[in-house]
C-alpha cells in the first residue's frame, strides 16, 4: 500500500494541484507542502518499515514478447533510500521555490509532484518495462519546469536536456525489447535468466545499450554535455531535485539493473571504474574553472557521482553501503549547496562568482548555512559524505592503491574548489547590492538547517543508513534476493551453493513461479555460474598470453 | 428488373472519382470539403451495394455500418466546417493553397 | 571517576551554545554582551582541564579505556567511538586544555570590541572539542576525525576576518595544503587496514599487532607495507606539522588573530603530527628507512626554516618560522625513535612559543595593529610586564641554561648525537641550527624592545601595557616556560617526564635502541648546547643592537634573495601543484569539453540537416499534397500488382 501511495499519490496530487485556484498561491502552496511532508513522511516509513513488495498486477501484453507487462513495485534498502531522497528533497524544493514563483507556484508544484512520481516509480519498480517507462517519464516534468522556470537560456536548456537524455535511452527501449521477445516476462530475474542464455557478442550489444542510458543520466564522461547547462538554467530548487535525486537514476541502474542483469568480465568493471574514476577527476577540474556558482555546483556533482559509479564497479564487499552513504549524503549536501545558491542568486540577482561575495556580514544566517553546507561537501569527518568517501576509497583500494590514489586527489580537488566557491561567494567585501526583500525565508532556513543536521547524524551514526541495507539480505523478498545472489554471481564466486539454491528456490515460489518454471531457472543460473567461471578463466588465460 | 450490384459499385467508383476530383483540383476550402464529403458518401454507397448481394440475414451488418459513418461524418463535417471559419477568420481567404503553416 | 566522553563533551557544547548566540545576536546592531560571552568561552576549556586533571590524579598505570558506540559498521570495516586515556594522552590533554583555557581567556582581552565575538569563541571550543578527539581517540579513524577538525578549525579561525580576500586565500591555502597530507594520513589507514583488517586502526590492536610479528620473527614479511604506510603518514604528518615540503600555509596562517596563532599555530594543532609519531611509535620503530626519511626532513626543516627567519620582518612571521623550525626538532626526535624526548619538546614548546605569541600579541595590541618589526623598538619600558614574558620565552627556546627549552633541546641533541654516525652529521646541524635560532630571536627582542621607537609620533602616544585579563595567562605561561623543563631535567636526575610516557612508547624505543656508538658525559652536551645559545645571542647582540635599522617601506616581506629563500617551497608547490593542476583544468575546459562540444553540436547538425531535408520534400500546396499521396498509393498499388502479389 505504502509503495502505491508513494508511486501514485504524487500524480494524484498533481491533479489536485491543477484543480486548485491558479490566483490563491498561498493557499495552494501550503496545501502544496502540506502533501509533500506527506511523502516525506511515507518514505521514512518505507526505510523504517524494510523490504516489501506489491502484488504483481498485470499491466499489459508488447506485442512479440512472451509474457506480460506487470505493475509490480518493490523495495529495498537502496531504493527506500532513493525515494526518501526524491521525496525529502521534492518537500523542500516546495518550500524554496515559494520565492520565486510567486505567480505560478501552482505549475510548479504540479512539475514537481509528476516528477517525484515518476522518480519514486523509477527507484520502486521491480519490472523492467515499468522502470523504463518511469525512467523516462522523469524527463519530462523536469523538462518542462526548465522551458518554464529557467534561466536565460531556459528553451535551449530544456531541449538539450530532454534529447540529451532521451535519445541516451533510446538503444536501452531497443534492447529491452530484444530481451523481451525471449523473456517469459519483463521482472528481473526472468531478464537475467534470458539475458544468460545469450551468446556472449549479443550479451555485450545489450550491456552497451543499458550502459548508454545510465552513462548519460548520472552523468559520466562523455556524457555529460546536457548537465553544466541544465543545472545551471534549471531554478535552483530543480537543480537540487536533479542532482539530488534523478541523477542518482543512474548510478541506481548500474546497482540494480546492470549488475543483476550482466555477468560482468573483469575488462569492462575495471574499465567503467576507470572511466567513474576519470569523471571524478574531470568534474573537479572543471568545477576548479567555472565561474558560474550552479555550473560549480554541476561539475562538482558529477564528480561526486564519478566517485560513486568508480566504487560500484569496483565490487568489493563493501560496495553497497559504501556507495549508499556516498549517494545519501551527496543527495542532501549538493541539494542544499543548490537551494542554497539559488537564495544567492535570487539576493543578487546573478550567479556568477566574481559579481558575488561579502554575504557573510550582510546575511549571516545566510552564510552560516552556506559555510556549514561547503562543509559538508567538503567530506570532513564527522560528516556523512566522510563515511561516503572513506568507505568507497575502502573499495576502490580492494581494487589497488592507484585507483585509490586517484580518488585521494580528487578530494584534494573537491577541497580546492569548493573553498574557492564559499570564498567567492560570502567572504571578501561586497561586490553588488543585495536586495532587501529576498532574503532566506525562515521555512527555507530551516529545511535547510534540518538537511545539514541529518548529514551529521549520519556522518556520526551512519548505521541508520547502511542497516537498511542489512534487512534485505534477510528478506524474503524475490528481487532483493536476485540482487544479492546476482552481485555474488558476479563476483566471481563460486557457483550456487544447495542452500543458495533452496533459498532461491523457496523465494520464487513465494513469487508464484509453477514448479517447472522454477526448475528451469534453477538449471540455467547453475550452468550460467559454472559458464561465468569458464568465461573469467578464458578471460585471465588471454590476458596471461599477453 | 434487379438491380446488378456491379452498377452500383460503378456509381459509387464515379462519385468517389468526382469527389476526389474535387478536393484536390478546386481551390476554394469549402469546394475541398464538399469533395470528401462526396467520396465519403461514395464509400456509404459502395457499402451498402456490396452488402445487397449478401443474404438478407447477413447484410443487415453491412447496412448499418453506413449509418454510423454517415453520424460519424456530420460530426466531421461540423468540426471541419469549424475550423474552415476559424482558418477564414485569421486568413481572411478561403484558398487552400495559401494554408501553408504546418510545413515542417 | 568522570567518564572519557565528557572532556570532549565539554567544549562541543561550548561551541552549540557559543555558535547559537552569535547566530542569534548575528541580527542586532550590538553584539552579544562580551562578558557572558567570555565567561561561557572559558569556562567550557576550564571545566575540560578540570576534567583531566582529575583523571591524570588517578590514572592507573596501563590508562582507562572507553568505547562509546560504534560508529562505522560495513563488511569488511567495523570502527568504534572510544577512548584512550594513557600516558601519552595525558600529557598533551593536559597542556591542550589548561593552554586552551589560557588563550580563551587572554583572547577575551584581544578580541574586544569585535563584531565576531560570539562566533570566534564558537570556533576555539569546536577547536578545542577537535583538539582532544585527536588525542583522546583509541583509534586512527576517529584521530583522523579530530585531525582534519582541527584543520577545519584552523581554516575557519585563519579566516576570521573575511572581510579581507587575503585572509581568506591563507585559510584557504591553509587548508588545501593539509588536504594534501591528509589524503596521505587516510591512504596510510587503508594500507594499514590490508595488513591487519579494520581492527588494526585501533591503537592496543596495533601495537599488539607489531609485538607478535617481532616476537613471530616475521618482520621482513610486513616491512614493505608497513613502509608505505608509515611514509603516507608521514606525509600526513608534514601536512599538519608544516614539515618539508607542505610547510608553506604555517606562516601564511598568520594572517588569523594572534591567540589562534599561539594556540593552533604554535602550541596545540601544529605538534599534533609529532602526537602522531609518537602514536605509533611502535610501527615507526620497525621501519628504519622511514625513520631516516623522517630524520633528514625534520633537520632540513628546521635548518631552512631558521634561515627563513632571521629574513622576516613581521614579528608573527618570525615566530611562524621559529615554530616551523622547533617542529623540526621534535620530528629529528621521532626520527631516531626518542620519542619521549620529541613530545617534551612539544611540552615545553608549547609554553614558550605560546608565551612569544601571546607577547607578540600583546605588544600588536599596544601598536594597534602594527605586526612590523621595523617600527617597533624601545617597548621595554612602555609594556614592562609583556617584556619581561617575551624574554623569558626568548631565553627558553634559545636553550639558555636552566630554561625549559634548554632541558628539552639539549635532550634531543644528545639522542640524536648517540643513535649512530648519521645521527652526529645531524647533530652538527642541529647545533648550528641551535645558533640561528639564537640569532634570530635575539634579533626579534633586540628590534622590539631595545633601542628606541621607530614608528610615527602619533602613534607612540597610544601604546600602552595589556589588560590584565591578556597578562595574567602571559604571566602563567611565562612561568611554564622557564620551569616546565624540570619534569625531565636529565642532568640532574629528574626523569618524571619519561617514565610517565614509558608505558606508551617504551617499547618502540626498546625495539630500536642503537649499539652504544660512544660513551659521551651528557654534561659535554649541555655544555656546547649552551655554548651555542651564548654564541647567538652573542651574535645578534654585535649585529642588531647597535645597527641603523632601514626605514620601513611598504610590505614587510622579505626581498630579492632572502625572498627566494623564503618562498623557495611556495615556488616548488606552484611548478609542481598549482600549475600543472592548473594546465589540466585548462585542457580539460578548453580542449576536451570544446571538442566533445562540437561532437555533440555534429550530430545535433546532422540530424537538423536531415530533418530539413525531409522536411523540404513536403510541398507548400495542400491540394498538391493530396493529389501526390494519391498518386503514390496508385503506384504502389500498380507495383503489388505487377510483381505478382494479391490485394
Amino acid at each position: 500500500m505504502l509503495l502505491h501511495l508513494l508511486v501514485l499519490a504524487p500524480f494524484v496530487a498533481a491533479i489536485l494541484m491543477v484543480m486548485t485556484s491558479k490566483e490563491d498561491s498561498k493557499s495552494s502552496s501550503r496545501l502544496a507542502i502540506l502533501m509533500g511532508i506527506g511523502f516525506t513522511a511515507m518514505s521514512v516509513a518505507l526505510i523504517a518499515g524494510g523490504s516489501v513488495s506489491t502484488e504483481a498486477i498485470e499491466w499489459f501484453q508488447i506485442p512479440g514478447c512472451k509474457g506480460p507487462v506487470y505493475y509490480y513495485l518493490t523495495s529495498h534498502g537502496l531504493a527506500s533510500w532513493m525515494v526518501f531522497l526524491s521525496s525529502g528533497l521534492s518537500l523542500v524544493a516546495l518550500i524554496s521555490a515559494r520565492a520565486i514563483t510567486c505567480r505560478s507556484y501552482r505549475n510548479f508544484a504540479i512539475g514537481i509532484f509528476s516528477l517525484m512520481g515518476a522518480m519514486n516509480g523509477t527507484f520502486l519498480a521491480a519490472d523492467a518495462v515499468l522502470f523504463f517507462f518511469f525512467f523516462e517519464a522523469m524527463v519530462i516534468p523536469a523538462a518542462v519546469l526548465i522551458a518554464g522556470f529557467g534561466g536565460k537560456d531556459r528553451m535551449k536548456a530544456a531541449m538539450t536536456f530532454a534529447i540529451y537524455t532521451l535519445v541516451g535511452s533510446a538503444p536501452m527501449m531497443v534492447a529491452l525489447w530484444y530481451i523481451l521477445t525471449i523473456a517469459d516476462n519483463s521482472t528481473l530475474i526472468s531478464i537475467a535468466v534470458a539475458v544468460q542464455g545469450l551468446p556472449e557478442a549479443t550479451q555485450n550489444v545489450l550491456l552497451v545499450c543499458f550502459m548508454l542510458a545510465f552513462l548519460v543520466k548520472t552523468p559520466i564522461f562523455p556524457f555529460h554535455g546536457w548537465q553544466a547547462i541544465t543545472y545551471a538554467e534549471a531554478p535552483a530548487p530543480l537543480s537540487a531535485i536533479l542532482t539530488g535525486a534523478m541523477s542518482k537514476a543512474g548510478v541506481f541502474g548500474f546497482i540494480v539493473w546492470i549488475l543483476p542483469i550482466f555477468p560482468l568480465s573483469m575488462n569492462a568493471v575495471s574499465c567503467m571504474m576507470w572511466l567513474g574514476l576519470f569523471t571524478a577527476v574531470y568534474g573537479a577540474l572543471m568545477a576548479l574553472r567555472a565561474t558560474d556558482g550552479k555550473k560549480l555546483l554541476a561539475f562538482s556533482s558529477m564528480g561526486h557521482l564519478g566517485l560513486a559509479v568508480a566504487g560500484v564497479f569496483s565490487l568489493s564487499e563493501a560496495m553497497l553501503p559504501a556507495v549508499l552513504v556516498l549517494l545519501v549524503a551527496h543527495g542532501i549536501s549538493a541539494g542544499a549547496q543548490f537551494y542554497l545558491m539559488g537564495i544567492a542568486e535570487r539576493m543578487a540577482g546573478t550567479r556568477e562568482l566574481d559579481k558575488l561575495g561579502g554575504l557573510s556580514s550582510k546575511n549571516p544566517v545566510f552564510s552560516t548555512l552556506f559555510g556549514f553546507a561547503g562543509v559538508m561537501a567538503l567530506a570532513v569527518p564527522g560528516t556523512a559524505g566522510f563515511v561516503g568517501e572513506f568507505s568507497v576509497l575502502l573499495a576502490l583500494w580492494d581494487m589497488g592503491p592507484l585507483p585509490a590514489l586517484v580518488a585521494g586527489f580528487t578530494l584534494i580537488l573537491s577541497a580546492a574548489y569548493m573553498l574557492r566557491f564559499i570564498q567567492k561567494v560570502i567572504f571578501g567585501k561586497q561586490a553588488c547590492e543585495y536586495e532587501e526583500g529576498r532574503r532566506t525565508m525562515p521555512l527555507e532556513g530551516v529545511s535547510i538547517a534540518v538537511m545539514l543536521l541529518l548529514l551529521l547524524v549520519f556522518g556520526f551514526h551512519p548505521a541508520y543508513v547502511t542497516d537498511s541495507l542489512n534487512e534485505t539480505e534477510v528478506t524474503e523478498d524475490p528481487a532483493a534476493a536476485q540482487v544479492l545472489n546476482s552481485a555474488a554471481l558476479n563476483n566471481g564466486e563460486a557457483p550456487m551453493t544447495a542452500e543458495e539454491i533452496h533459498q532461491l528456490d523457496s523465494t520464487l515460489a513465494a513469487a508464484g513461479f509453477k514448479d517447472d518454471e522454477r526448475a528451469s531457472i534453477i538449471a540455467q543460473m547453475k550452468g550460467d555460474a559454472s559458464a561465468d567461471a569458464k568465461s573469467e578463466k578464458s578471460v585471465k588465460e588471454a590476458s596471461d598470453a599477453k | 428488373m434487379e438491380l446488378q450490384a456491379i452498377y452500383v459499385q460503378i456509381l459509387a467508383l464515379v462519385i468517389f472519382a468526382i469527389g476526389l476530383m474535387v478536393a484536390v483540383s478546386r481551390r476554394n476550402v469549402f469546394f475541398v470539403l464538399m469533395g470528401v464529403e462526396l467520396a465519403l458518401n461514395a464509400v456509404n454507397l459502395s457499402f451498402v451495394g456490396f452488402a445487397k448481394t449478401l443474404p438478407a440475414e447477413a447484410s443487415i451488418v453491412g447496412q448499418v455500418v453506413p449509418l454510423f459513418s454517415i453520424a460519424v461524418a456530420a460530426a466531421e463535417a461540423c468540426v471541419g466546417l469549424a475550423m474552415v471559419i476559424l482558418i477564414f477568420r485569421n486568413r481572411e481567404s478561403v484558398d487552400a493553397d495559401t494554408y501553408s503553416n504546418m510545413k515542417g | 571517576m568522570i567518564s572519557l566522553g565528557l572532556i570532549p563533551l565539554f567544549p562541543l557544547l561550548g561551541c552549540i551554545i557559543l555558535g547559537a548566540i552569535a547566530i542569534i545576536s548575528s541580527g542586532s546592531k550590538k553584539g552579544p554582551a562580551e562578558g557572558f560571552v567570555g565567561t561561557l568561552a572559558v569556562l567550557f576549556p576550564a571545566l575540560s582541564f578540570a576534567g583531566v586533571a582529575l583523571l591524570s590524579l588517578n590514572m592507573p598505570e596501563g590508562g582507562i579505556r572507553e568505547t562509546l558506540c560504534n560508529w562505522i559498521d560495513i563488511p569488511m570495516f567495523r570502527v568504534d567511538i572510544g577512548f584512550l586515556f594513557d600516558g601519552l594522552s595525558r600529557i598533551m590533554l593536559l597542556f591542550v586544555t589548561g593552554i586552551g583555557s589560557l588563550i580563551a581567556l587572554y583572547s577575551i582581552g584581544y578580541m574586544h570590541g569585535d563584531r565576531g565575538f560570539a562566533r570566534y569563541f564558537a570556533y576555539i571550543n569546536l577547536f578545542l572539542f577537535s583538539m582532544i578527539v585527536l588525542v583522546l581517540s583509541d583509534n586512527l579513524l576517529l584521530t583522523f576525525l579530530g585531525w582534519e577538525g582541527v584543520g577545519l578549525c584552523s581554516y575557519l579561525l585563519i579566516g576570521f576576518w573575511n572581510k579581507d580576500i587575503k585572509n581568506c586565500h591563507a585559510a584557504n591555502k591553509a587548508f588545501i595544503v593539509n588536504r594534501v597530507g591528509d589524503i596521505g594520513f587516510l591512504l596510510g589507514m587503508l594500507c594499514l587496514v590490508t595488513i591487519g583488517g579494520s581492527a588494526i586502526l585501533n591503537y592496543d590492536v596495533l601495537s599488539n599487532f607489531i609485538s607478535m610479528v617481532i616476537s613471530g620473527n616475521h618482520v621482513e614479511l610486513v616491512i614493505p607495507v608497513l613502509s608505505v604506510a608509515g611514509i603516507l603518514f608521514f606525509i600526513g604528518c608534514t601536512g599538519k606539522s608544516a614539515q618539508i615540503p607542505l610547510l608553506t600555509w604555517l606562516p601564511d596562517a598568520m594572517a588569523g588573530p594572534t591567540p589562534v596563532s599561539a594556540l593552533i599555530h604554535a602550541a596545540t594543532m601544529v605538534t599534533s603530527g609529532v602526537y602522531l609519531l609518537a602514536r605509533l611509535g611502535s610501527m615507526f620503530a620497525l621501519l628504519p628507512v622511514v625513520l631516516d626519511i623522517i630524520v633528514v626532513i625534520g633537520m632540513l626543516t628546521a635548518f631552512w626554516a631558521a634561515v627563513a627567519g632571521l629574513f622576516q620582518n613581521d614579528i608573527k612571521k618570525v615566530l611562524a618560522y621559529s615554530t616551523i623550525s622547533q617542529l623540526g626538532y621534535m620530528f629529528m626526535a621521532s626520527g631516531v625513535c626518542a620519542f619521549d624526548a620529541s613530545i617534551f619538546h612539544v611540552f615545553t614548546h608549547a609554553f614558550f612559543k605560546a608565551a612569544l605569541f601571546l607577547g607578540a600579541g600583546a605588544v600588536i595590541h599596544a601598536l594597534s595593529g602594527e605586526q612590523d618589526m621595523r617600527k617597533m623598538g624601545g617597548l621595554l619600558k612602555k609594556t614592562p610586564v609583556t617584556a619581561c614574558v617575551m624574554i623569558f620565552a626568548f631565553l627558553a627556546i634559545v636553550g639558555f641554561p636552566g630554561f625549559s627549552g634548554f632541558w628539552s633541546k639539549d635532550l634531543i641533541l644528545e639522542k640524536i648525537f648517540m643513535s649512530g654516525t648519521m645521527g652526529q652529521a645531524v647533530y652538527v646541524v642541529g647545533l648550528i641550527t641551535a645558533v640561528i635560532t639564537a640569532v634570530y630571536m635575539g634579533r626579534l627582542i633586540i628590534l622590539t624592545f631595545f633601542g628606541s621607537y621607530r614608528g610615527s609620533k602619533e602613534s607612540e602616544e597610544h601604546i600602552h601595557e595589556a589588560p590584565a585579563v591578556m597578562l595574567i595567562p602571559m604571566v602563567i605561561l611565562a612561568f611554564g616556560a622557564v620551569f616546565a623543563g624540570y619534569l625531565w631535567a636529565d642532568s640532574i636526575g629528574i626523569k618524571f617526564f619519561a617514565e610517565t610516557l614509558a608505558p606508551v612508547v617504551g617499547a618502540a624505543q626498546a625495539y630500536n635502541t642503537p649499539a652504544v656508538v660512544a660513551h659521551v658525559n651528557p654534561v659535554v652536551f649541555a655544555a656546547l648546547g649552551t655554548v651555542a645559545a651564548l654564541l647567538g645571542m652573542f651574535i645578534a647582540y654585535k649585529i642588531y643592537a647597535n645597527a641603523r635599522i632601514p626605514a620601513a617601506k611598504g610590505s614587510s616581506a622579505p626581498e630579492g634573495g632572502k625572498a627566494t629563500w623564503t618562498f623557495l617551497f611556495d615556488s616548488i608547490h606552484k611548478y609542481v601543484g598549482i600549475i600543472p593542476v592548473n594546465v589540466l583544468a585548462w585542457i580539460c575546459d578548453v580542449v576536451v569539453d570544446k571538442i566533445l562540444a562540437a561532437a555533440q553540436w555534429t550530430i545535433g547538425a546532422i540530424a537538423t540537416i536531415l530533418g530539413d531535408g525531409a522536411a523540404s520534400f513536403q510541398v507548400r500546396k495542400v491540394r498538391l499534397q493530396i493529389a501526390l499521396s494519391i498518386l503514390g498509393l496508385v503506384a504502389l498499388l500498380a507495383i503489388v500488382i505487377l510483381t505478382g502479389g494479391t490485394l
